[in-house]
């Protein structure tokens, strides 16, 4: 009882503490050392890592052996439903089963990913980094029918503190990008793109706010957080989409997250929460949806390079339900 | 990948500007999309077959050089 302190009194003790305030409030916004801001595609990562995982349905088998600590190659089975498009609200399922045969070769700067299917078609990803600044990426779904093959480029500048973005794409698809750090925590962006085909144009806006708090400055408030990390973003389309997302980072284990999407032409509208549990053998991933959705997703690392996958999703509106299972090894 | 129509309207009168070459068929600029088009074609199908050699090929050359077996046995 003695030895401990009285309530109310800092852990660090008054002094330091105050030293500590006086610190961070003091310091100045060096405006022209910003940080690079994260790419404009990339904007919204982290509610996408925690609320979009890669859900399916049936099962997988995914072997990868590598053969280099650059190169390895990847066999993946899967058997399951396929969903077709259906008119009505019935949702038609027919079973397939399709390997997929893929090779990835990492370096720093050049990367190339290829998947092939049993039926021909194609997917591939190349990243180059041309110089420091400058990279380019490339990524293609090339099939043996006609006019089912895509294409798309990217150059990306990196400045000092903002990037640019080129994209060329297959049907007369242009766009470019651009997103600049405002302050250390906002970063400001836009987006106009043009597809020829589709006589589609278009133009977007972005902002995205991030915010760090330091363990010391904690400890001077006598609550223990753990680095207290959050994330706001905000994104508007001429194509009428209008998206923002939150993530907080409640703990190192367990981030929360939610998602607004809002079409004001069409005047749909979409909103979820969701959780995101990290822990030391397992990722829990879960989400609630406005349409009626439920969904999880769980990755257990059950030994060394082997994972146990889970994945199910129940749409209450149209009944349908999907669980799919699988083991990835390598 | 994108087909591109063939502007047969403005054909004649490329033509005619383009060195009087009025009796042919073709115009400079036809025969430049039809290149393109044949170009990509080709591209494609080079890509389509060629790009997962291409990455077995680079991988197999890079340090630590793995052996020939290793790229079919499954240990």
């Amino acid at each position: 009882m003695a030895g401990f302190p009285p309530p109310g009194a800092t852990i660090l003790g008054d002094d330091a503490a105050e030293k500590k305030i006086d610190e961070v409030g003091k310091k100045k916004v060096d405006y022209f050392n910003l940080p690079c801001p994260i790419p404009f595609e990339e904007l919204q990562r982290e509610a996408i890592m925690s609320l979009k995982p890669e859900l399916f349905e049936g099962m997988r088998f995914d072997f990868t052996k590598g053969l280099n600590p650059k190169f390895s190659l990847s066999h993946s089975v899967f058997m399951g439903p396929m969903e077709l498009p259906s008119q009505g609200a019935e949702t038609l399922k027919i079973p397939t089963a399709h390997y997929e045969f893929g090779a990835n070769f990492i370096d720093p700067k050049l990367m190339l990913i290829g998947r092939v299917l049993t039926d021909g078609r194609l997917t591939a990803r190349v990243k180059c980094d041309l110089t420091d600044d400058l990279s380019l990426k490339a990524n293609a779904q090339l099939s043996n029918e006609p006019n089912m093959s895509h294409g798309m480029i990217n150059f990306d500048y990196k400045g000092k503190d903002y990037r640019t973005q080129l994209q060329l794409g297959d049907g007369s698809l242009f766009g470019a990008s651009y997103i600049q750090s405002i302050t250390p925590h906002l970063s400001l962006g836009g987006e106009v793109f043009w597809a020829g085909q589709h006589l589609k144009s278009g133009v977007g806006y972005a902002a995205r706010y991030e915010n760090d708090k330091m363990v010391k400055l904690a400890c001077a408030m006598h609550v223990p957080f753990a680095s207290l990390l959050w994330v706001a973003t905000g994104q508007v389309a001429s194509t009428g989409m209008i998206a923002m997302s939150y993530v907080q980072k409640v703990s190192e284990k367990v981030s929360l997250a939610t998602d607004f999407m809002y079409n004001y032409l069409s005047r749909d509208v979409t909103a979820s929460v969701g959780y995101d549990y990290i822990l030391r053998q397992a990722r829990l991933r879960g989400k609630l949806d406005s349409n009626g959705c439920a969904s999880a997703f769980l990755e257990e690392r059950l030994n060394m390079g082997l994972n146990f996958v889970l994945s199910a999703e129940i749409d209450h509106k149209k009944s349908d339900y999907k669980f799919g299972f699988g083991l990835t090894v390598g | 990948m994108a087909s591109r129509v063939a502007l047969k309207v403005g054909g004649k009168g490329k033509n005619s500007g383009k060195g009087g070459r009025g009796g042919e068929g073709k115009s400079r600029t036809e025969c430049l999309k039809e290149w393109t088009d044949w170009s990509l074609h080709k591209a494609k199908v080079i890509a389509h077959y060629g790009f997962i050699p291409l990455i077995i090929v680079i991988g197999m050359n890079s340090d630590p050089k793995p052996q020939l077996y290793q790229l079919l046995s499954p240990v």
